[in-house]
């Protein structure tokens, strides 16, 4: 500090007694003249910094073209205010700086016309296998079940295949984060939510972990009487609750002998490690249960651990939607593409849970279960409008909830400033099959929508054209 | 005690009934969508014995005729599925490699809960099929989906007889669990090809003997002692393939074993009635125009084994833009219930028009079946197998609402809603009335 | 001259004790007096008494009109009820169990598996070589009133010759009536080969069936012109056939639901079969086709409902519903037609259960009387012993029950039955309260294998049993699997597993026999089915 000033103060000296006259040749003459001998020191000192701070900025420059876009008359839905019949919407880098009916375009900016457009936030799935599936009978290409029944220590997103074809399939259908899971087992192990855009897992994962995942069996066909919980609920959480208490134990052990050096130090256990935030309540675990008296004992099980927690699946949802309601649960549902396992609850009971959970309350979002079929996520939450679900809540479900759930709705989930630009521009509703998806942006950035379906489609469009 | 007896005579007493008649009905004020005559706003259908009469507006239906109001709703006809394997008492006959003498008419199962789910989902027709496990599969039927009545009258004998053929990863086991010690041969693609052909040459020599043997049979020096050759039941279906009188559904995946069979084909003058799934068919959609082959595909259901991982949702619309007969399938009793919102994928996918969405699954698979001239259109003289529903089929915001068949209503979704309050009526007073001793009765 | 001595005394004393092997046993005379004589081929007699000599009935009729012997023991028969011995006629008790050790069965799996390996034929198996004698199964029938039975081959496609068998408690095989009574078939199919399928099973038939017709063509136009034709090959699997294809002897086709009543009727039309339908307890919705098929019925009074039936895929409520209210009226239904039937056990093990639901079947609507003539003497009629069996007539054998109470109330007892002219007292069932208790307890730790036409699979259970519900895990290289809902009753063990197979959740059955440390039995899935069997591994100590 004192350099500083002092050398602020030599070349004020400097100036003010000095007559410099421009001029390279005078400066030098100056320069290496005797009498300005003392201030050479400065001199060389103050061109030293200056030349550092202009290579810094022209770095920096360099680095951030801070890419400004505006989306200029597309009827935006912003899902958490008013619709904007005819907006703007202007992109600054990363984020959403502006949004509305009038909105300064500034003259740097790329104008993309988009009349006749809807803008939506980008979709978010609820669970998903994207990255870590390609073809699901080729074992070599499947990640997603790990050997064994306790595995919390596996990282779904730390096993993500940025390069996986149904990524870029995905997103084109209006898809910008989704949730990648690992299924299996009892425990199964973490998830993370990942953008569908990045060359590396790292540039894909948003958050992570998001979750621990749970599994409860889903009853099959035979599922008989439903007057007793079925015997093997009961002993998973027992056998959960007992782990919960190892996990306890493991970390007491291992405080007490880092107090106390000479207590034996307990050994690495990776399980019990990886359980402890859960236990701690910092972790959500995420439970796939699907039958009515097995989502009332995890509904306990939860509240006696003073466990973070969503329920997935929950197929028996209208049964249950008051308990869920009032133990403040979220719930993900799992695919729409299933098929109700008891004759007597009828055939549209899978199509009729989502409304009778946001009926009772229920914060419900959708999911796809799949890496192939991941494109079809708005299609299960428009299935569910088909059977009484409110179209705004369908697409909340598909929007602002995951993101609430996940605990990233400060960045995403809907179309506000400040949060991510996140978008998609479409030709119809976005919970339709037939609209196109025209445009799409994942972190301000313009998604190039081609995909493995658009590549072999020209390649042989090209075939049929060539002997034309 | 009593209502169960009356409600089991009442029942036993339907059964008894003989071949059901088709019904009259009249369908009042919808938007009918013909397929192949257009769509009529505020259109009536009027149905007598089971087939449409008259189609027009403003119609006066005959008294006493039930109505079915369908202002504000869509009125199409009834979905084919043209690749399923619901209805049946088995799947697969997967000891052997070739089992064409089985057929899947012996074992029809007119009670499977499937085929009320097919009919939640608009679909009156179905061509229910032998599995992929093997080259030659068995003989398929087709069957219209009316519950609650005998195998027999399910069965539809004047659609094309068909043999299910099967190429790539399922019949030579690609995919099983457990890779035996004495596997089935043909473990490969070109075993697959050659077996077929064997079976050919076998059918070939068969058809000889026989020919051989009627032409002795003239002389009548030689009768008494002249012995026909032995029946042999798995070589009948491929001498009919040859005389016109079966044609092939080939289950394929890649190009080129598609391909190869149209090759088999011409070696031994059998017509091939549709390829099934033939997820690479957009790669040849050239070839497959050329030859008249249509294919019955899904809409995007892929990537779940390698030689289904260059499907492309793109392809239904594509061949069919480009001179292929297409239509869409299910091969599932859980898609079967939402084979419309497949088809309206293929607006999303290839910009099929409303009108090309929906032949896929109504004319089309009808064609493919032979069953055109009766079903696949809501046209004068056709039976009335007709789906109504909520918003356009091809909205997702959909649903099906009444699924009728030959005038009679087989699905009724206000019914079924009345059913089902009743239900939880009846487990309400059932808790109320434990509550009040406070334990079970 | 004493060894001469010593060789009469030998004899003498011999001839004492071997007379009754080899002359005809005396067997004593009865005078059953005052009972209710029901002759099933006339009207009830009131006060009657029924003479049996010789184990055969001499004489019945009103009491006044029928005079005592001498040498007969008078049974006071005051308020109880004589019927003809009942007839039960398909049922599978005194089976020899003949499934094959899982050695056979692996090395018969694994070996070249042309697809003509036979294993559905038993055509050769005669009922009457695999018969073993067990006292507590003659007990039981009798507690029930069953003089008569008709033992069926076990479950395959071409199961084999029945055997009709009359209860009079020696040793077997002298108990046989008649030998080779009726070809049986099945609807079954052959695990882990040929035909895995039912329509597989379905062409089978139809291609042996042509195909025994084309042998006996060959053969007999080889016999005539032996020079012209050449000569047949000797296939002992269509020989063994023809006696029912051509000859146009007894086939009776074991029928679980209603599409396999259709299945044989369609078959007896094709081949011009001598068929019977067996099982049908679902007969009364298919009663056009029966009615027209006009072929002898023998209905399982076993009322639940065949798992293709919408009854039993629509719900618990609805199956429970369907099995106490609606299957029991089929043989009422069957009757109002016209049809005539006999009433026969089926499924139902347990001699005891057979006749609470012939009962049902009286309750839910069958007249008594056309009950009892489907018990004795239409079943009689179906396998050609009516002329001394079936009914109370003199000349015929003295096959009798006497009962306190009428048949098909909820009180009646069977207190004495004659077999051939044997009386045997039925002790009122004081332990019969729980039958086979069921002692085995499968908990622990079990090593199984699993043959099937893929392979052998090797895996470890654990299974937990309490009271009769068995749960657990079953682990191998394909992954954990659990075993959602498992019932052991007696020896039977059945589960159901839900398994993991990459990726694609299945969920498979198992059937088989528990004893304490081996479990055998079949895994079913949706492409076929596979032998598994599992072996104890002993708690270490």
């Amino acid at each position: 500090m004192k350099g500083y000033l002092k050398m602020k103060t030599g070349i004020k000296k400097m100036v003010s007694r000095v007559n410099i006259k421009p001029g390279l040749s005078n400066f030098s003459s100056y320069f290496f003249s005797s009498r300005t001998k003392f201030n050479r020191k400065t001199i060389t000192f103050g061109v030293v910094i200056l030349s550092w701070l202009v290579i810094n900025s022209l770095f920096l420059i360099a680095q951030q073209p801070e890419q400004v876009i505006a989306i200029k008359g597309a009827k935006i839905i912003t899902v958490t205010g008013e619709e904007i019949p005819n907006g703007i919407i202007l992109i600054k880098g990363k984020l959403i700086a502006d949004i509305g009916p009038n909105v300064n375009i500034p003259s740097e900016a790329k104008v993309i016309e988009a009349q006749g457009l809807r803008a939506y936030p980008g979709l978010i799935d609820g669970y998903s296998f994207l990255g870590i599936q390609e073809i699901s009978s080729v074992r070599a290409t499947v990640d997603t079940r790990e050997t064994g029944d306790i595995n919390p220590q596996a990282n779904s997103y730390e096993a993500l295949r940025p390069d996986s074809v149904h990524i870029p399939i995905t997103r084109a259908n209006g898809i910008t984060c989704a949730l990648v899971a690992p299924t299996g087992g009892l425990i199964s192990g973490m998830s993370g939510l990942i953008k569908l855009d990045g060359w590396t897992p790292g540039e894909l994962v948003v958050k992570g972990p998001v979750a621990m995942h749970i599994q409860f069996p889903m009853p099959r066909r035979s599922f008989r009487r439903q007057s007793k919980p079925s015997v093997s609920t009961s002993k998973k959480i027992n056998q959960l609750k007992k782990l919960f208490a190892e996990a306890r134990y493991y970390e007491k052990r291992r405080l007490a002998a880092q107090k106390n050096t000479l207590l034996p130090y307990p050994d690495f256990d990776e399980k019990l490690e990886a359980l402890l935030p859960v236990v701690h309540g910092q972790l959500p675990v995420m439970i796939s249960v699907y039958a009515e008296n097995d989502i009332k004992q995890v509904i306990k099980l939860v509240k006696e651990e003073k466990l973070k927690a969503i329920l997935f699946g929950v197929h028996d949802g209208c049964k249950v939607a008051n308990e869920i309601a009032q133990a403040g649960l979220p719930v993900v549902l799992d695919s729409l593409y299933n098929m109700p396992v008891r004759w007597e609850d009828g055939y549209d009971a899978l199509y009729r849970n989502p409304a009778a959970l946001v009926k009772a309350g229920v914060k419900i979002a959708f999911s796809s279960q799949s890496a192939s079929v991941a494109k079809d996520l708005p299609w299960h939450a428009a299935k569910a409008v088909a059977f009484g679900l409110e179209a705004e809540e369908a697409l909340k479900a598909v929007t602002i909830n995951p993101a609430e759930i996940f605990g990233v709705a400060d960045q995403m989930g809907s179309l506000e400033k400040g949060k991510l630009a996140n978008i998609v521009l479409t030709d119809g509703d976005i919970l339709e099959i037939k609209r196109h998806v025209k445009h799409l942006f994942i972190e301000g950035q313009e998604i190039d929508l081609s995909n493995y379906y658009t590549e072999l489609l020209h390649k042989f469009e090209k075939r049929l054209n060539e002997n034309k | 005690m009593k209502k169960i007896v009356v409600l089991v005579i009442v029942f036993i007493g339907l059964l008894l009934t003989p071949g059901w008649a088709g019904q009259d009905l009249f369908i009042k004020n919808g938007t009918l969508l013909t397929i192949t005559k257009g769509i009529i706003s505020g259109g009536d259908i009027l149905i007598i014995d089971g087939k449409i009469r008259q189609i027009g507006q403003d119609l006066a239906p005959p008294e006493g005729i039930p109505v079915v109001d369908a202002t504000g709703l869509y009125v199409m006809p009834g979905i084919i599925d043209s690749h399923t394997h619901i209805a049946l008492s088995g799947t697969n006959e997967g000891s052997v490699a070739i089992s064409s003498e089985v057929r899947m008419k012996d074992v029809i199962n007119a009670e499977d809960t499937s085929i009320y789910t097919a009919l939640t989902g608009g679909v009156t027709m179905v061509h229910t099929m032998h599995g992929s496990a093997n080259p030659i599969g068995g003989e398929n039927v087709v069957l219209k989906l009316k519950w609650g009545k005998t195998a027999e009258d399910m069965y539809v004998p004047y659609a094309y007889r068909t043999l299910k053929f099967a190429l790539g990863e399922n019949p030579k086991r690609a995919n099983m669990m457990v890779v035996s010690a004495n596997p089935r041969y043909p473990q490969t693609r070109m075993g697959v090809v050659a077996i077929i052909r064997r079976e050919f040459e076998k059918a070939r020599a068969y058809m000889e003997e026989w020919k051989r043997y009627n032409q002795l049979k003239k002389n009548k020096k030689l009768v008494s002692f002249l012995l026909p050759p032995r029946r042999n039941l798995r070589l009948e279906p491929l001498v009919l393939m040859m005389e016109g009188k079966m044609v092939a559904r080939c289950h394929t995946y890649q190009a080129d074993e598609t391909l190869e069979f149209i090759k088999l084909s011409k070696e031994f003058g059998f017509k091939i009635g549709a390829f099934e799934h033939a997820w690479e068919a957009y790669k040849i959609a050239k070839e497959l125009a050329a030859e008249k082959i249509g294919i019955s595909v899904f809409a995007d259901s892929w990537a779940y084994k390698m030689e289904a991982y260059q499907g492309i949702a793109y392809m239904a619309a594509f061949c069919a833009k480009n001179g292929v007969l297409v239509s869409i399938n299910s091969d599932s009793g859980e898609r079967i219930r939402r084979l419309f919102n497949d088809a309206a994928k293929t607006m999303r996918y290839g910009d099929l028009s409303e009108e090309e969405a929906l032949k896929l699954i109504t004319i089309n698979p009808a064609i493919q079946l032979g069953v055109e001239k009766r079903v696949g259109s809501l046209e004068v003289g056709k039976d009335a197998d007709i789906a109504i529903f909520k918003e356009h089929p091809l909205s997702a915001f959909t649903r099906c609402e009444k699924t009728i068949i030959e005038g009679e209503i087989y699905f009724d979704r206000a019914k079924y809603l009345e059913e089902q309050k009743k239900k939880e009526q009846k487990k309400k007073e059932k808790a109320e009335k434990k509550t009040p001793k406070g334990g079970l009765k | 001259m004493r060894v001469l001595k010593n060789y009469l005394i030998f004899f003498f004393v011999w001839g004492l004790i071997a007379a009754p092997l080899f002359g005809e046993v005396v067997k004593p005379t009865y005078a059953l007096v005052g009972c209710r004589i029901h002759p099933v081929n006339g009207t009830p007699i009131d006060k009657g008494t029924i003479i049996i000599r010789n184990g055969k009935i001499e004489a019945t009729g009103p009491a006044e009109k029928i005079s005592i012997p001498e040498d007969a023991e008078v049974i006071d028969a005051k308020e109880l009820e004589a019927y003809p011995g009942l007839i039960d006629a398909y049922t599978q008790y005194f089976l020899e169990s003949t499934s094959p050790s899982t050695a056979q069965r692996q090395s018969r799996m694994m070996a070249a598996s042309p697809p003509e390996e036979r294993s559905w034929d038993k055509t050769g198996f005669l009922v009457v070589e695999n018969l073993k004698f067990k006292k507590t199964t003659l007990d039981s029938l009798h507690r029930a009133g069953i003089t008569t039975i008709l033992v069926s081959p076990p479950q395959q496609i071409f199961a084999g010759l029945s055997a009709l068998i009359n209860l009079n408690g020696e040793k077997l095989p002298a108990m046989v009536l008649q030998d080779k009574v009726a070809l049986h078939l099945y609807f079954t199919t052959a695990r882990g080969s040929y035909p895995s399928s039912l329509m597989g099973t379905v062409a089978l038939f139809r291609q042996s069936f042509y195909d025994a017709q084309h042998y006996d063509l060959q053969k007999k136009t080889f016999l005539r012109y032996p020079d012209k034709v050449s000569r047949p090959k000797y296939d002992a699997f269509l020989e063994r056939l023809l006696p029912y294809v051509i000859e146009k002897k007894p086939v009776i086709f074991n029928c679980a639901n209603l599409e396999d009543i259709k299945r044989a009727i369609r078959l007896i039309e094709e081949f011009d079969l001598n068929g019977y339908i067996a099982g049908a307890n679902e007969a009364w919705r298919v009663i056009e086709w029966i009615k027209k098929a006009r072929r002898p019925l023998l209905v399982s009074v076993d009322f639940k409902p065949p798992i293709t039936s919408r009854y039993a895929n629509m719900g618990e409520e609805i199956k429970e519903k369907a099995e106490k209210e609606i299957y029991p009226h089929n043989p009422a239904e069957l009757q109002k037609e016209k049809i005539s039937f006999a009433l026969v056990s089926g499924k139902i093990s347990k001699p005891g259960d057979f006749l609470k639901n012939v009962r049902l079947a009286v309750e839910a609507g069958l007249p008594a009387e056309e009950a009892l003539k489907a018990l004795t003497i239409i079943p009689a009629r179906y396998f050609g012993v009516d002329s001394y069996l079936g009914s109370i007539e003199p000349g015929k054998i003295a096959n009798l029950i006497l009962t306190k109470g009428e048949l098909f109330t909820a009180d009646c007892q069977v207190r004495r039955v004659f077999v051939d002219g044997l009386s045997f007292e039925v002790k009122t069932a004081e332990a019969k309260s729980t039958g086979k208790a069921a002692a085995v307890n499968l908990s622990g730790k079990w090593k199984a294998s699993l043959v099937s036409q893929m392979g052998t699979l090797e895996s470890t259970w654990e299974l937990t049993q309490e009271g009769n519900k068995v749960s657990g895990m079953i682990a191998s290289e394909m992954g954990n699997w659990e075993i959602s809902e498992g019932t052991l009753s007696g020896n039977k063990l059945t589960m159901v597993i839900m398994a993991n197979i990459m990726g694609q959740d299945m969920e498979l059955t198992f059937e088989g026999e528990a004893s304490k440390d081996k479990i055998r039995g079949t895994i079913s899935f949706a492409g076929g089915s596979a032998e598994m069997t599992a072996t104890r591994i002993p708690d270490a100590r």
